[in-house]
């Protein structure tokens, strides 16, 4: 019976997502196609470091990259948007392959730097090779005057992203990877081949910041190597999954709508003050809530570990 | 625990919510929408274009505000990103219904909104963004004040050229505005019979340029032109001391017009020229009450970015009561036809809303002193010319 009243109230969410544009304003619209972007962005940080602990601090390079790849291959090749944007969701994980490769080798925080080494590296190289990015002028894609295209497909990223969330951590794929982050050396004492299984997460959780930098470099019409390679967005997304809750299913997404939601009722009104409540709200997860809200609710309510 | 920690965000949001709500006053004001950088990497320059903006709203209220109604701006803070730029911007037009909107601060801030301002065709006269290409797609409502990029340094490579220089060698920090106002130095140049010896970019942050100095040494030219912002201006000044690199002229765009970069440099900076769209002492109309107001409200000297937003905001209003209404269409053929002078200089577009009449101002440190030496036509004293060499200033 409740799980009936769950089934209805998510097919009812669904519905109202799909019909939305219909009604919703353009600001309306561009919020929540906003939103779908962290949602996304939050759920595939959380595929390797929410699942393996590996920790990326660097992950807006898959995004930059995305961006990229799809503002390239529409104003040189003229490839229809949604196209570019899938073709920039495949290129971030051929680049995952080409960093994970040596870099998941290394333990600890030597992965985390690497990443973050990885986001600066993309970034001065945007602006090297001007020939294919514009160096520092950027890249000025044909003017679109309709968000509501992008908007669906943001959304299906945002689902697409979330419903591997869910594959993974129900299958005995998902157990390995979280094997290896309570314990590496056990997980391969077991027999694991825990290089080859973060590897493979890592390119899964390249794939949606790639599509969703696409699409919205095709969003915004305009992108340069400082917009689209910002320190600050891997901070959100990793901050929005450890506020709902790493490693879980449901806690990057959580995190995302009410994290997104307070920045967006916060900021206008308090310019200034939005920001330092922010850095509170961070500090504050981390001491009082360490494992998210969804930690918080697992261990109230005895949960599952993943939901 | 975890629960209090709910509760002030949900209060805020009530209280947000109330804030909004509030009902309208019976005569209501002409409300006009901008998001400006009041965060992030632009925060301080947006916060003077908003100044700007607020002491162009005071000054025609004082005059009985705009077709009879006063005037009242919506800020929001795009803490200097493209996509929150492009959001809020949304949320002006659909959400808060602003009658009307400027622009915000910056190139690609304003790239990338412009799709939104002219989806709903709402006309932006667009104060700080200085990049041809933002007004050269075929976009039809929005509207350039400052000179672009391209010309910066024309007054430098135009004083080089009439005192017989030959050579000049380039240098461009490598991001839109400043690798913008490189091409367009290297074309003026060659128009004047200039040879450029040299041209690089170095990447935004670069604090050490011996290695580039040292091949521009090498190549020994005339004129040193270098597409800057501050921090590198300084830098580069400071090491051609260092490394006794002696060009007759060395100019910068950004940085050189700012009175820090004597404070930092001292003696080093005389002799070198800054670029910028407007000084304090030129004399154009309505100056003395824009300083004057200015100073009376923010209790300081204005920069050149809030007198751009200032007669930026002048110019819609112009554009506005000629046009005898709001509507975008008909204001847009009243600022196409516009040929104006405000406290910033000359306003006129060509059809594509692309400026054509704004002057920049090339300026000399002196004695200590900004000194406006060209265009001639409002310099203050003479170019001290050429640049001694390091060993004898």
């Amino acid at each position: 019976m409740r799980r009936a009243g769950l089934t209805g109230l998510a097919a009812a969410l669904l519905l109202g997502l799909l019909l939305y544009p219909l009604e919703g304003s353009g600001y309306g619209v561009r919020l929540m196609l906003q939103l779908f972007m962290w949602i996304a962005l939050a759920q595939s940080w959380n595929l390797i470091s929410g699942l393996t602990g590996y920790v990326s601090f660097g992950h807006v390079a898959f995004y930059g990259t995305g961006a990229y790849a799809t503002g390239i291959v529409i104003t040189k090749l003229h490839w229809p948007w949604l196209a570019a944007a899938l073709m920039g969701g495949l290129v971030a994980a051929v680049l995952a392959l080409v960093i994970g490769w040596p870099c998941l080798r290394l333990k600890g925080p030597y992965f985390a730097i690497a990443m973050l080494g990885l986001n600066e590296v993309l970034r001065v190289a945007a602006s090297y090779f001007e020939g294919l990015t514009g160096g520092g002028l950027g890249l000025s894609l044909p003017t679109l005057h309709a968000s509501v295209p992008i908007y669906y497909a943001m959304g299906l990223t945002a689902a697409g992203v979330t419903l591997l969330a869910y594959v993974i951590l129900t299958s005995r794929f998902g157990l390995r990877l979280m094997t290896i982050r309570e314990d590496e050396v056990a997980a391969e004492a077991m027999g694991i081949d825990t290089f080859r299984y973060k590897l493979y997460a890592f390119l899964l959780s390249a794939v949606g910041p790639g599509v969703v930098g696409g699409l919205s470099a095709r969003d915004q019409g305009y992108i340069e190597p400082i917009s689209v390679f910002p320190l600050l967005m891997t901070i959100t997304m990793i901050v929005m999954a450890l506020f709902g809750g790493k490693g879980t299913i449901w806690g990057p997404v959580l995190g995302a709508v009410l994290l997104f939601a307070f920045q967006e009722v916060v900021w206008a009104r308090f310019i200034y003050l939005h920001q330092l409540l922010f850095g509170a709200i961070i500090v504050a997860v981390v001491l009082v809530m360490p494992r998210g809200i969804l930690g918080v609710l697992q261990q109230k309510y005895n949960l599952p570990r993943t939901i | 625990m975890a629960i209090t920690s709910w509760k002030l965000p949900a209060a805020l949001a009530v209280a947000a919510v109330l804030c909004g709500a509030l009902p309208a006053q019976a005569q209501a004001p002409i409300r006009v929408g901008a998001s400006l950088s009041l965060t992030g990497t632009y925060g301080k320059i947006g916060s003077y274009q908003k100044e700007g903006y607020e002491l162009c709203a005071e000054d025609l209220n004082k005059k009985g505000g705009l077709l009879g109604r006063k005037i009242e701006f919506v800020v929001y803070d795009d803490q200097s990103t493209p996509a929150t730029g492009v959001r809020l911007y949304e949320k002006l037009i659909t959400e808060d219904k602003v009658d009307a909107v400027m622009g915000p601060y910056s190139s690609p801030i304003t790239e990338a909104v412009a799709n939104v301002t002219e989806k709903y065709k709402k006309v932006m006269v667009s104060p700080l963004a200085a990049t041809t290409s933002i007004f050269k797609k075929g976009r039809k409502y929005i509207f350039m004040v400052i000179s672009p990029a391209e010309v910066y340094l024309e007054g430098l490579v135009d004083m080089a050229a009439k005192r017989g220089l030959k050579t000049l060698a380039i240098v461009n920090e490598d991001t839109l505005f400043t690798k913008s106002a490189a091409i367009g130095t290297a074309e003026l140049a060659k128009k004047l019979g200039m040879r450029v010896v040299l041209q690089e970019a170095y990447p935004k942050g670069h604090t050490d340029f011996a290695a580039l100095l040292t091949k521009i040494k090498a190549v020994n030219p005339d004129v040193i032109a270098a597409a800057t912002y501050f921090d590198d201006a300084v830098a580069i000044t400071r090491q051609m001391k260092e490394l006794n690199v002696n060009p007759k002229m060395f100019g910068v765009t950004v940085g050189g017009d700012l009175p820090e970069f004597y404070d930092l440099l001292k003696q080093n900076a005389e002799y070198v020229y800054g670029a910028t769209q407007w000084e304090g002492a030129l004399p154009y109309p309505g100056q003395r009450e824009f300083l004057e107001g200015y100073k009376r409200k923010f209790n300081r000297e204005p920069v050149y970015h809030s007198a751009s937003g200032y007669a930026g905001c002048l110019i819609y209003a112009e554009g506005v009561k000629r046009a005898g209404t709001l509507e975008a269409d008909k204001v847009r053929e009243q600022l196409l036809k516009l040929e104006t002078k405000t406290a910033f200089g000359d306003f006129k577009v060509d059809p594509d809303g692309f400026q054509i009449a704004h002057k920049m101002v090339i300026l000399q440190w002196q004695d200590g002193k900004k000194v406006t030496v060209w265009p001639d036509e409002v310099a203050r004293g003479k170019a001290r010319f050429p640049t001694p060499p390091w060993n004898q200033r």
